[in-house]
Protein backbone atom coordinates (compact mmCIF):
# COMPACT_ATOMS: atom_id res chain seq x y z
CA UNK A 1 0.00 0.00 0.00
CA UNK A 2 2.95 2.09 0.75
CA UNK A 3 4.36 1.41 -2.46
CA UNK A 4 1.56 2.58 -4.35
CA UNK A 5 1.14 5.61 -2.49
CA UNK A 6 4.89 6.11 -3.10
CA UNK A 7 4.66 5.99 -6.95
CA UNK A 8 1.73 7.87 -7.12
CA UNK A 9 3.62 10.42 -5.73
CA UNK A 10 6.02 11.03 -8.07
CA UNK A 11 3.60 11.38 -11.07
CA UNK A 12 1.72 13.83 -8.18
CA UNK A 13 4.91 15.77 -8.00
CA UNK A 14 6.19 16.22 -11.42
CA UNK A 15 2.71 17.47 -12.02
CA UNK A 16 2.60 20.25 -9.94
CA UNK A 17 5.76 21.41 -10.99
CA UNK A 18 4.70 21.73 -14.33
CA UNK A 19 3.05 24.80 -13.53
CA UNK A 20 3.46 27.96 -11.48
CA UNK A 21 2.51 27.59 -8.34
CA UNK A 22 -0.23 30.59 -8.23
CA UNK A 23 -1.66 28.75 -11.08
CA UNK A 24 -1.75 24.96 -9.85
CA UNK A 25 -3.42 26.67 -6.69
CA UNK A 26 -5.89 28.01 -8.48
CA UNK A 27 -6.57 24.95 -10.47
CA UNK A 28 -6.90 23.08 -7.25
CA UNK A 29 -9.26 25.07 -5.60
CA UNK A 30 -11.94 24.61 -8.62
CA UNK A 31 -11.03 20.65 -8.92
CA UNK A 32 -10.51 20.06 -5.41
CA UNK A 33 -11.74 16.52 -5.60
CA UNK A 34 -9.45 15.21 -8.20
CA UNK A 35 -5.72 14.70 -6.69
CA UNK A 36 -3.92 17.02 -9.19
CA UNK A 37 -2.53 18.89 -6.07
CA UNK A 38 -0.44 16.95 -3.30
CA UNK A 39 -1.62 18.03 0.10
CA UNK A 40 2.36 18.81 0.94
CA UNK A 41 4.93 19.88 -1.55
CA UNK A 42 8.32 21.45 -0.59
CA UNK A 43 9.91 21.88 -3.39
CA UNK A 44 13.73 22.88 -2.76
CA UNK A 45 13.05 24.42 0.59
CA UNK A 46 16.49 25.97 2.04
CA UNK A 47 17.13 27.78 5.23
CA UNK A 48 19.97 29.73 6.02
CA UNK A 49 20.16 32.05 9.07
CA UNK A 50 22.31 34.85 10.31
CA UNK A 51 24.76 36.53 9.32
CA UNK A 52 24.05 38.33 12.37
CA UNK A 53 24.61 42.46 12.58
CA UNK A 54 27.47 41.81 15.16
CA UNK A 55 29.03 40.15 12.47
CA UNK A 56 28.36 35.99 13.84
CA UNK A 57 28.43 33.73 10.80
CA UNK A 58 26.19 32.63 8.60
CA UNK A 59 24.16 29.07 9.61
CA UNK A 60 22.93 26.81 7.06
CA UNK A 61 19.80 25.09 9.09
CA UNK A 62 18.28 23.35 5.52
CA UNK A 63 20.20 22.39 2.88
CA UNK A 64 17.83 22.59 -0.04
CA UNK A 65 14.95 19.91 0.86
CA UNK A 66 12.21 18.26 -1.54
CA UNK A 67 9.42 16.12 0.08
CA UNK A 68 5.89 15.51 -0.86
CA UNK A 69 3.06 14.62 1.45
CA UNK A 70 -0.41 12.76 -0.09
CA UNK A 71 -3.93 13.01 1.25
CA UNK A 72 -3.58 10.85 4.20
CA UNK A 73 -0.66 10.85 4.72
CA UNK A 74 1.37 10.68 7.76
CA UNK A 75 5.26 11.70 7.07
CA UNK A 76 7.36 11.89 10.27
CA UNK A 77 10.76 14.31 10.36
CA UNK A 78 13.13 12.00 12.56
CA UNK A 79 16.60 13.14 13.29
CA UNK A 80 19.06 14.81 16.09
CA UNK A 81 18.20 17.99 17.78
CA UNK A 82 20.00 20.66 15.41
CA UNK A 83 18.88 18.77 11.94
CA UNK A 84 16.68 21.64 10.79
CA UNK A 85 13.62 19.08 11.66
CA UNK A 86 11.42 21.95 13.70
CA UNK A 87 12.83 24.77 11.57
CA UNK A 88 11.47 23.01 8.34
CA UNK A 89 7.97 22.24 9.96
CA UNK A 90 7.81 25.97 11.04
CA UNK A 91 8.41 27.08 7.41
CA UNK A 92 5.15 24.84 6.47
CA UNK A 93 3.33 26.33 9.17
CA UNK A 94 3.98 29.83 7.83
CA UNK A 95 5.68 30.39 11.27
CA UNK A 96 9.02 31.30 9.44
CA UNK A 97 10.21 32.35 6.04
CA UNK A 98 12.83 29.85 3.48
CA UNK A 99 15.21 31.62 2.16
CA UNK A 100 14.93 29.84 -1.09
CA UNK A 101 12.41 27.17 -2.52
CA UNK A 102 8.66 26.98 -2.05
CA UNK A 103 5.93 25.17 -0.03
CA UNK A 104 3.08 24.84 -1.26
CA UNK A 105 -0.52 23.29 1.22
CA UNK A 106 -2.88 22.25 -1.31
CA UNK A 107 -1.01 24.36 -4.07
CA UNK A 108 -1.38 27.58 -1.58
CA UNK A 109 1.82 28.83 -0.20
CA UNK A 110 2.15 28.65 3.76
CA UNK A 111 0.39 32.61 3.99
CA UNK A 112 -2.90 31.53 2.55
CA UNK A 113 -3.12 28.19 4.19
CA UNK A 114 -2.57 29.85 7.42
CA UNK A 115 -5.60 32.49 6.66
CA UNK A 116 -7.53 29.68 5.75
CA UNK A 117 -7.25 27.47 8.69
CA UNK A 118 -5.76 24.91 6.73
CA UNK A 119 -3.31 23.87 9.27
CA UNK A 120 -3.93 22.32 12.92
CA UNK A 121 -0.32 22.95 14.76
CA UNK A 122 0.81 21.54 17.94
CA UNK A 123 3.11 22.92 19.67
CA UNK A 124 5.88 20.90 21.62
CA UNK A 125 4.35 22.32 24.82
CA UNK A 126 0.65 22.16 25.47
CA UNK A 127 0.31 26.03 25.69
CA UNK A 128 -2.88 26.05 26.83
CA UNK A 129 -4.57 28.96 27.90
CA UNK A 130 -5.18 28.64 31.92
CA UNK A 131 -7.58 30.68 32.12
CA UNK A 132 -9.87 28.64 29.89
CA UNK A 133 -11.48 25.42 30.76
CA UNK A 134 -10.61 22.06 29.15
CA UNK A 135 -13.42 21.85 26.41
CA UNK A 136 -12.79 26.07 26.13
CA UNK A 137 -8.98 25.31 25.07
CA UNK A 138 -10.04 22.59 23.07
CA UNK A 139 -12.31 24.72 20.83
CA UNK A 140 -9.32 27.51 20.78
CA UNK A 141 -8.87 27.53 17.05
CA UNK A 142 -12.20 27.25 16.12
CA UNK A 143 -12.80 30.42 18.06
CA UNK A 144 -10.10 32.28 16.88
CA UNK A 145 -10.28 33.83 13.05
CA UNK A 146 -13.41 32.72 14.08
CA UNK A 147 -15.16 34.01 10.24
CA UNK A 148 -13.02 31.56 8.95
CA UNK A 149 -14.05 27.97 8.62
CA UNK A 150 -11.82 25.19 7.70
CA UNK A 151 -12.62 23.49 4.50
CA UNK A 152 -13.04 19.75 5.81
CA UNK A 153 -15.51 18.71 8.31
CA UNK A 154 -14.47 17.20 11.64
CA UNK A 155 -15.41 15.87 15.03
CA UNK A 156 -17.09 17.73 17.59
CA UNK A 157 -14.93 19.10 20.17
CA UNK A 158 -16.96 16.73 22.85
CA UNK A 159 -16.68 13.93 20.38
CA UNK A 160 -12.82 14.03 20.45
CA UNK A 161 -12.54 14.21 24.15
CA UNK A 162 -14.65 11.25 24.94
CA UNK A 163 -12.59 9.76 22.16
CA UNK A 164 -9.32 10.76 24.21
CA UNK A 165 -10.82 9.78 27.62
CA UNK A 166 -11.25 13.01 28.57
CA UNK A 167 -15.15 13.67 29.13
CA UNK A 168 -15.32 13.77 32.40
CA UNK A 169 -12.49 16.54 32.55
CA UNK A 170 -14.26 18.77 29.73
CA UNK A 171 -15.08 21.47 32.59
CA UNK A 172 -11.87 21.29 34.64
CA UNK A 173 -9.23 23.88 34.55
CA UNK A 174 -5.15 22.80 32.66
CA UNK A 175 -3.74 22.87 36.12
CA UNK A 176 -5.74 19.70 37.19
CA UNK A 177 -4.66 17.79 34.29
CA UNK A 178 -1.24 15.92 33.80
CA UNK A 179 1.35 16.22 31.36
CA UNK A 180 -0.30 13.18 29.11
CA UNK A 181 -3.66 14.56 29.74
CA UNK A 182 -2.76 17.71 29.30
CA UNK A 183 -1.17 17.30 25.22
CA UNK A 184 -3.97 15.31 24.49
CA UNK A 185 -5.93 18.22 24.47
CA UNK A 186 -3.42 20.05 22.65
CA UNK A 187 -3.75 16.91 20.18
CA UNK A 188 -8.00 17.59 20.49
CA UNK A 189 -7.46 21.13 19.74
CA UNK A 190 -6.30 20.60 16.41
CA UNK A 191 -8.05 17.88 15.47
CA UNK A 192 -11.56 19.86 16.43
CA UNK A 193 -10.21 22.46 13.74
CA UNK A 194 -10.77 19.72 10.98
CA UNK A 195 -7.75 20.91 8.85
CA UNK A 196 -6.22 18.88 6.26
CA UNK A 197 -2.82 19.26 7.10
CA UNK A 198 -1.76 18.34 10.82
CA UNK A 199 1.58 19.59 11.82
CA UNK A 200 3.11 18.74 15.12
CA UNK A 201 6.54 19.84 16.34
CA UNK A 202 7.83 16.98 19.20
CA UNK A 203 4.22 16.97 21.12
CA UNK A 204 5.16 13.87 23.09
CA UNK A 205 8.86 15.06 23.71
CA UNK A 206 8.02 16.12 27.57
CA UNK A 207 5.64 12.87 28.48
CA UNK A 208 7.46 9.78 30.01
CA UNK A 209 8.39 7.00 28.17
CA UNK A 210 5.21 4.77 28.83
CA UNK A 211 2.84 8.10 28.39
CA UNK A 212 4.78 8.24 25.05
CA UNK A 213 3.61 5.16 24.13
CA UNK A 214 0.21 5.51 25.10
CA UNK A 215 0.28 8.43 22.87
CA UNK A 216 1.05 7.54 19.87
CA UNK A 217 -1.18 4.87 20.01
CA UNK A 218 -4.02 7.45 20.44
CA UNK A 219 -2.44 9.56 17.89
CA UNK A 220 -2.97 6.78 15.15
CA UNK A 221 -6.48 6.09 16.31
CA UNK A 222 -7.84 9.80 15.81
CA UNK A 223 -5.87 9.98 12.90
CA UNK A 224 -6.83 6.99 10.88
CA UNK A 225 -10.51 7.18 10.17
CA UNK A 226 -10.06 11.13 9.17
CA UNK A 227 -8.17 11.29 5.62
CA UNK A 228 -5.69 14.00 7.62
CA UNK A 229 -2.41 14.54 6.48
CA UNK A 230 0.11 14.59 9.26
CA UNK A 231 3.63 16.20 8.96
CA UNK A 232 5.04 14.73 12.41
CA UNK A 233 8.39 15.81 14.46
CA UNK A 234 10.18 13.73 16.42
CA UNK A 235 13.66 12.38 17.39
CA UNK A 236 11.92 9.31 19.06
CA UNK A 237 12.72 5.81 16.33
CA UNK A 238 9.61 3.89 17.87
CA UNK A 239 7.29 6.86 17.32
CA UNK A 240 8.58 7.65 14.01
CA UNK A 241 7.74 3.92 12.83
CA UNK A 242 4.93 3.23 14.33
CA UNK A 243 3.07 6.51 13.58
CA UNK A 244 4.28 6.74 9.94
CA UNK A 245 3.53 5.77 6.32
CA UNK A 246 7.28 7.47 5.67
CA UNK A 247 9.83 8.21 7.56
CA UNK A 248 12.23 11.08 6.17
CA UNK A 249 15.66 10.73 8.19
CA UNK A 250 17.54 14.06 8.68
CA UNK A 251 21.06 14.42 9.77
CA UNK A 252 22.81 17.81 11.23
CA UNK A 253 25.28 20.51 10.01
CA UNK A 254 23.90 21.47 7.26
CA UNK A 255 20.36 20.01 8.20
CA UNK A 256 19.16 17.33 5.00
CA UNK A 257 16.96 14.59 4.66
CA UNK A 258 19.01 11.99 4.40
CA UNK A 259 17.14 8.80 3.38
CA UNK A 260 13.13 8.41 2.97
CA UNK A 261 12.03 5.27 4.33
CA UNK A 262 8.74 3.46 3.55
CA UNK A 263 6.85 1.83 6.64
CA UNK A 264 5.50 -1.12 5.29
CA UNK A 265 2.76 -1.73 8.06
CA UNK A 266 -0.70 -2.02 7.38
CA UNK A 267 -3.53 0.55 8.56
CA UNK A 268 -5.46 0.29 11.11
CA UNK A 269 -2.03 -0.24 13.25
CA UNK A 270 -2.66 -1.57 16.81
CA UNK A 271 -0.71 -1.33 19.87
CA UNK A 272 1.37 -5.01 19.57
CA UNK A 273 2.62 -4.37 15.88
CA UNK A 274 6.03 -2.42 18.20
CA UNK A 275 6.53 -6.01 19.73
CA UNK A 276 6.39 -7.91 16.25
CA UNK A 277 9.76 -8.69 14.50
CA UNK A 278 8.81 -6.62 11.47
CA UNK A 279 8.85 -3.56 14.09
CA UNK A 280 12.37 -4.33 15.76
CA UNK A 281 14.17 -4.71 12.04
CA UNK A 282 12.23 -1.05 10.58
CA UNK A 283 13.45 0.66 13.21
CA UNK A 284 16.90 -0.76 13.55
CA UNK A 285 17.09 0.03 10.14
CA UNK A 286 16.10 3.59 11.23
CA UNK A 287 18.56 3.67 13.63
CA UNK A 288 21.25 2.60 10.85
CA UNK A 289 20.17 5.29 8.46
CA UNK A 290 20.53 7.84 11.43
CA UNK A 291 24.08 6.48 12.70
CA UNK A 292 25.06 7.04 9.00
CA UNK A 293 23.48 10.64 8.17
CA UNK A 294 25.39 11.93 11.51
CA UNK A 295 28.61 10.11 10.58
CA UNK A 296 28.97 11.67 7.00
CA UNK B 1 -4.90 26.29 64.04
CA UNK B 2 -5.48 27.82 60.41
CA UNK B 3 -8.07 30.59 62.07
CA UNK B 4 -5.63 31.50 64.48
CA UNK B 5 -3.22 32.47 61.90
CA UNK B 6 -5.13 33.86 59.25
CA UNK B 7 -7.43 36.28 61.21
CA UNK B 8 -5.30 35.90 65.55
CA UNK B 9 -1.93 36.67 64.44
CA UNK B 10 -2.92 39.93 62.23
CA UNK B 11 -4.97 40.90 65.16
CA UNK B 12 -2.35 40.78 67.68
CA UNK B 13 0.03 42.09 65.82
CA UNK B 14 -1.95 45.53 65.60
CA UNK B 15 -2.66 45.53 69.12
CA UNK B 16 0.87 45.01 69.83
CA UNK B 17 1.28 47.66 67.86
CA UNK B 18 -1.12 49.87 69.26
CA UNK B 19 -0.01 49.30 72.72
CA UNK B 20 3.44 50.13 72.26
CA UNK B 21 2.65 53.18 70.78
CA UNK B 22 0.14 54.44 73.46
CA UNK B 23 2.29 53.62 76.09
CA UNK B 24 5.32 55.53 73.86
CA UNK B 25 3.61 58.79 74.06
CA UNK B 26 1.86 58.57 77.54
CA UNK B 27 5.79 57.79 79.16
CA UNK B 28 7.99 59.73 77.32
CA UNK B 29 4.63 62.87 77.11
CA UNK B 30 5.27 63.43 73.35
CA UNK B 31 3.94 66.01 71.65
CA UNK B 32 0.50 65.77 70.23
CA UNK B 33 1.65 67.12 67.39
CA UNK B 34 4.61 64.98 66.76
CA UNK B 35 2.47 61.58 67.75
CA UNK B 36 -1.18 61.06 69.29
CA UNK B 37 -1.78 58.24 70.93
CA UNK B 38 -4.41 55.74 69.61
CA UNK B 39 -6.85 56.16 72.19
CA UNK B 40 -7.14 60.32 71.49
CA UNK B 41 -7.49 59.20 67.62
CA UNK B 42 -10.51 57.12 68.17
CA UNK B 43 -11.76 59.55 70.72
CA UNK B 44 -11.33 62.04 68.29
CA UNK B 45 -13.07 60.07 64.68
CA UNK B 46 -15.72 59.12 67.58
CA UNK B 47 -17.03 62.67 68.50
CA UNK B 48 -17.74 63.35 64.91
CA UNK B 49 -17.58 59.90 62.68
CA UNK B 50 -19.94 61.32 60.12
CA UNK B 51 -17.30 64.15 59.51
CA UNK B 52 -14.50 62.07 58.85
CA UNK B 53 -16.57 59.42 56.78
CA UNK B 54 -17.71 62.03 54.51
CA UNK B 55 -14.33 62.70 53.82
CA UNK B 56 -12.82 59.82 53.31
CA UNK B 57 -15.13 59.32 50.90
CA UNK B 58 -14.72 62.03 49.10
CA UNK B 59 -10.46 61.18 49.31
CA UNK B 60 -11.36 57.43 48.26
CA UNK B 61 -13.51 59.19 45.33
CA UNK B 62 -10.94 61.09 44.09
CA UNK B 63 -8.37 58.06 44.29
CA UNK B 64 -10.89 55.73 42.54
CA UNK B 65 -11.66 58.28 39.85
CA UNK B 66 -8.00 59.00 38.98
CA UNK B 67 -6.74 55.42 39.26
CA UNK B 68 -9.44 54.42 36.82
CA UNK B 69 -8.60 56.66 34.59
CA UNK B 70 -4.74 56.28 34.97
CA UNK B 71 -5.28 52.76 34.19
CA UNK B 72 -7.57 53.07 31.02
CA UNK B 73 -5.09 54.99 29.13
CA UNK B 74 -2.33 53.10 30.41
CA UNK B 75 -3.70 50.02 29.00
CA UNK B 76 -4.04 51.76 25.97
CA UNK B 77 -0.71 53.14 25.70
CA UNK B 78 0.67 49.81 27.01
CA UNK B 79 -0.98 47.91 24.05
CA UNK B 80 0.62 50.09 21.36
CA UNK B 81 4.10 50.25 23.23
CA UNK B 82 4.16 46.30 23.09
CA UNK B 83 2.61 45.98 19.87
CA UNK B 84 5.58 48.22 18.70
CA UNK B 85 8.92 48.19 19.43
CA UNK B 86 9.56 51.84 18.46
CA UNK B 87 6.49 53.59 20.56
CA UNK B 88 8.14 51.67 23.02
CA UNK B 89 11.67 52.95 22.49
CA UNK B 90 9.83 56.50 22.26
CA UNK B 91 7.86 56.61 25.15
CA UNK B 92 10.33 55.00 27.10
CA UNK B 93 12.45 58.10 28.51
CA UNK B 94 8.81 60.07 28.95
CA UNK B 95 7.71 57.75 31.64
CA UNK B 96 10.50 57.27 33.55
CA UNK B 97 10.82 61.75 33.30
CA UNK B 98 7.19 61.12 34.76
CA UNK B 99 7.93 58.81 37.70
CA UNK B 100 11.65 60.12 38.60
CA UNK B 101 9.79 63.94 38.62
CA UNK B 102 8.99 64.76 42.29
CA UNK B 103 5.26 65.55 41.74
CA UNK B 104 4.90 67.58 44.95
CA UNK B 105 7.21 70.17 42.99
CA UNK B 106 5.08 70.93 40.18
CA UNK B 107 1.85 70.51 41.86
CA UNK B 108 1.38 74.33 42.65
CA UNK B 109 1.53 75.07 38.45
CA UNK B 110 -1.14 71.90 37.66
CA UNK B 111 -3.23 74.29 40.33
CA UNK B 112 -2.73 77.49 38.57
CA UNK B 113 -3.28 75.19 35.03
CA UNK B 114 -6.49 73.68 36.48
CA UNK B 115 -7.80 75.78 38.49
CA UNK B 116 -9.12 75.08 42.29
CA UNK B 117 -11.57 72.04 42.47
CA UNK B 118 -11.11 68.51 41.84
CA UNK B 119 -9.97 68.35 38.31
CA UNK B 120 -6.08 69.36 39.44
CA UNK B 121 -6.41 66.27 42.40
CA UNK B 122 -7.59 63.68 40.33
CA UNK B 123 -5.14 64.79 37.68
CA UNK B 124 -2.34 64.49 40.04
CA UNK B 125 -3.28 60.82 41.24
CA UNK B 126 -4.04 59.69 37.61
CA UNK B 127 -0.38 61.62 36.44
CA UNK B 128 1.60 59.90 39.11
CA UNK B 129 0.63 56.66 38.88
CA UNK B 130 0.56 56.36 35.07
CA UNK B 131 4.71 54.86 34.70
CA UNK B 132 3.51 52.26 36.92
CA UNK B 133 0.88 51.25 35.01
CA UNK B 134 2.40 51.26 31.75
CA UNK B 135 5.07 49.64 33.03
CA UNK B 136 2.91 46.86 34.74
CA UNK B 137 0.99 46.39 31.12
CA UNK B 138 3.61 46.30 28.98
CA UNK B 139 5.24 44.00 31.28
CA UNK B 140 2.35 41.35 31.44
CA UNK B 141 1.40 41.96 28.12
CA UNK B 142 4.95 40.82 26.52
CA UNK B 143 5.25 38.24 28.89
CA UNK B 144 2.91 36.11 26.87
CA UNK B 145 3.84 32.44 26.45
CA UNK B 146 5.93 32.24 22.98
CA UNK B 147 4.19 28.67 22.20
CA UNK B 148 0.93 30.09 22.53
CA UNK B 149 2.10 33.38 20.45
CA UNK B 150 2.53 30.48 17.62
CA UNK B 151 -0.89 28.76 18.26
CA UNK B 152 -2.93 31.62 17.84
CA UNK B 153 -0.33 32.80 14.64
CA UNK B 154 -1.14 29.37 12.84
CA UNK B 155 -4.49 30.13 12.08
CA UNK B 156 -3.86 33.79 11.55
CA UNK B 157 -5.43 35.18 14.53
CA UNK B 158 -6.11 38.97 14.32
CA UNK B 159 -4.26 41.42 16.07
CA UNK B 160 -6.78 41.68 18.58
CA UNK B 161 -7.92 38.79 19.32
CA UNK B 162 -4.09 38.21 20.54
CA UNK B 163 -4.74 41.57 22.64
CA UNK B 164 -7.48 40.66 23.49
CA UNK B 165 -7.63 36.59 24.30
CA UNK B 166 -4.09 35.71 25.09
CA UNK B 167 -2.00 39.06 25.92
CA UNK B 168 -4.31 40.78 27.96
CA UNK B 169 -5.51 37.69 30.35
CA UNK B 170 -1.74 37.36 30.00
CA UNK B 171 -1.05 40.39 31.86
CA UNK B 172 -3.79 40.23 34.54
CA UNK B 173 -0.80 38.85 37.55
CA UNK B 174 1.15 42.39 36.95
CA UNK B 175 -1.33 44.44 36.45
CA UNK B 176 -2.56 43.77 39.56
CA UNK B 177 0.94 43.66 41.52
CA UNK B 178 1.33 47.46 39.66
CA UNK B 179 -1.99 48.46 41.25
CA UNK B 180 -1.17 47.72 44.95
CA UNK B 181 1.73 50.37 44.14
CA UNK B 182 0.07 52.59 42.14
CA UNK B 183 -2.37 52.56 44.84
CA UNK B 184 -0.43 53.93 47.83
CA UNK B 185 1.23 56.74 45.47
CA UNK B 186 -2.52 57.83 44.54
CA UNK B 187 -3.57 57.75 47.75
CA UNK B 188 -0.69 60.20 48.55
CA UNK B 189 -0.92 61.95 45.69
CA UNK B 190 -4.43 62.76 46.40
CA UNK B 191 -4.54 63.84 50.07
CA UNK B 192 -1.35 66.17 49.54
CA UNK B 193 -3.34 67.63 46.31
CA UNK B 194 -6.80 68.25 48.10
CA UNK B 195 -4.27 70.14 50.66
CA UNK B 196 -2.74 72.45 47.82
CA UNK B 197 -6.37 72.69 45.86
CA UNK B 198 -7.66 74.72 48.49
CA UNK B 199 -10.50 71.98 48.48
CA UNK B 200 -12.78 72.50 51.33
CA UNK B 201 -13.35 68.51 51.60
CA UNK B 202 -11.46 65.17 51.64
CA UNK B 203 -9.00 63.96 53.98
CA UNK B 204 -6.14 66.62 52.52
CA UNK B 205 -7.95 69.13 52.80
CA UNK B 206 -9.01 68.71 56.43
CA UNK B 207 -5.41 67.88 57.59
CA UNK B 208 -3.89 70.81 55.50
CA UNK B 209 -5.92 73.33 57.51
CA UNK B 210 -6.07 71.18 60.82
CA UNK B 211 -2.11 71.92 60.42
CA UNK B 212 -2.09 75.37 61.05
CA UNK B 213 -4.68 74.95 63.78
CA UNK B 214 -2.49 75.36 67.37
CA UNK B 215 -5.24 74.56 69.45
CA UNK B 216 -6.94 71.57 68.43
CA UNK B 217 -5.56 70.66 65.21
CA UNK B 218 -3.56 67.83 66.45
CA UNK B 219 -6.29 65.91 67.15
CA UNK B 220 -8.02 66.48 63.37
CA UNK B 221 -4.62 66.20 62.13
CA UNK B 222 -4.22 62.40 63.22
CA UNK B 223 -7.21 61.93 62.48
CA UNK B 224 -7.40 62.44 58.84
CA UNK B 225 -3.92 59.66 58.74
CA UNK B 226 -5.38 57.01 60.38
CA UNK B 227 -8.77 57.50 58.04
CA UNK B 228 -6.39 57.99 54.99
CA UNK B 229 -5.01 54.70 56.52
CA UNK B 230 -7.86 52.75 56.61
CA UNK B 231 -8.81 53.78 52.72
CA UNK B 232 -5.76 52.18 52.16
CA UNK B 233 -5.85 49.35 53.34
CA UNK B 234 -9.79 49.14 52.28
CA UNK B 235 -8.34 49.75 49.29
CA UNK B 236 -5.72 46.88 48.76
CA UNK B 237 -8.47 44.81 49.86
CA UNK B 238 -11.05 45.36 47.12
CA UNK B 239 -8.40 45.09 44.85
CA UNK B 240 -7.26 41.26 46.77
CA UNK B 241 -10.87 40.71 46.11
CA UNK B 242 -10.74 41.41 42.35
CA UNK B 243 -7.86 39.44 41.92
CA UNK B 244 -9.21 36.57 43.43
CA UNK B 245 -12.22 36.41 41.15
CA UNK B 246 -10.26 37.18 38.17
CA UNK B 247 -6.99 35.45 38.44
CA UNK B 248 -8.78 32.16 39.90
CA UNK B 249 -7.25 30.16 37.32
CA UNK B 250 -3.55 31.51 38.13
CA UNK B 251 -0.81 29.87 40.19
CA UNK B 252 -1.11 32.64 43.02
CA UNK B 253 -4.32 32.06 44.03
CA UNK B 254 -4.33 27.98 44.17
Amino acid sequence: MAATRASVLVDEHDEARAGPPARSWRRARAVRSQPVTPRLELSAVAKTFGPTTRGGPTVEALAPTTLTVADGEVVTLLGPSGCGKTTLLRMIAGLEQPTSGTIAIEGAPPASARREKRIGFVPQSPALLPWRSVRANAQLLLDLNGRRRPPTSAPSVDRLLEEVGLSDFADAAPHELSGGMQQRVGLVRAFALGAPLLLMDEPFAALDEMTRADMRHLLIHLCEPLKTSVVFVTHSIAEAAFLSDRVAVMSPRPGSVVDVVDVPFPHPRQAVLEDTEEFFHLTTRLRETLHAGSRR
Amino acid sequence: MRFLRSVAAPVVGVAVFAIVWELLVQLLDVRRFVLLAPSAIAQEFLDQPSFYLTNTAVTGRHMAIGLSLSLAVALVAGALMAAWRFVEDAAQPVLILILVTPWVAYMTSVVIWLGFGEQPIIFMVAFTSFPVFVFGVVGGLKSADPATRELFASVDARRWEVLWRLRLPSALPSIFTTLRFALGLGLAAAYFSEGSALQIDGLGAIGRRAALDQTSGAEVLWTTIACSAALGIAGLMAISAAERWLLRWHASQR
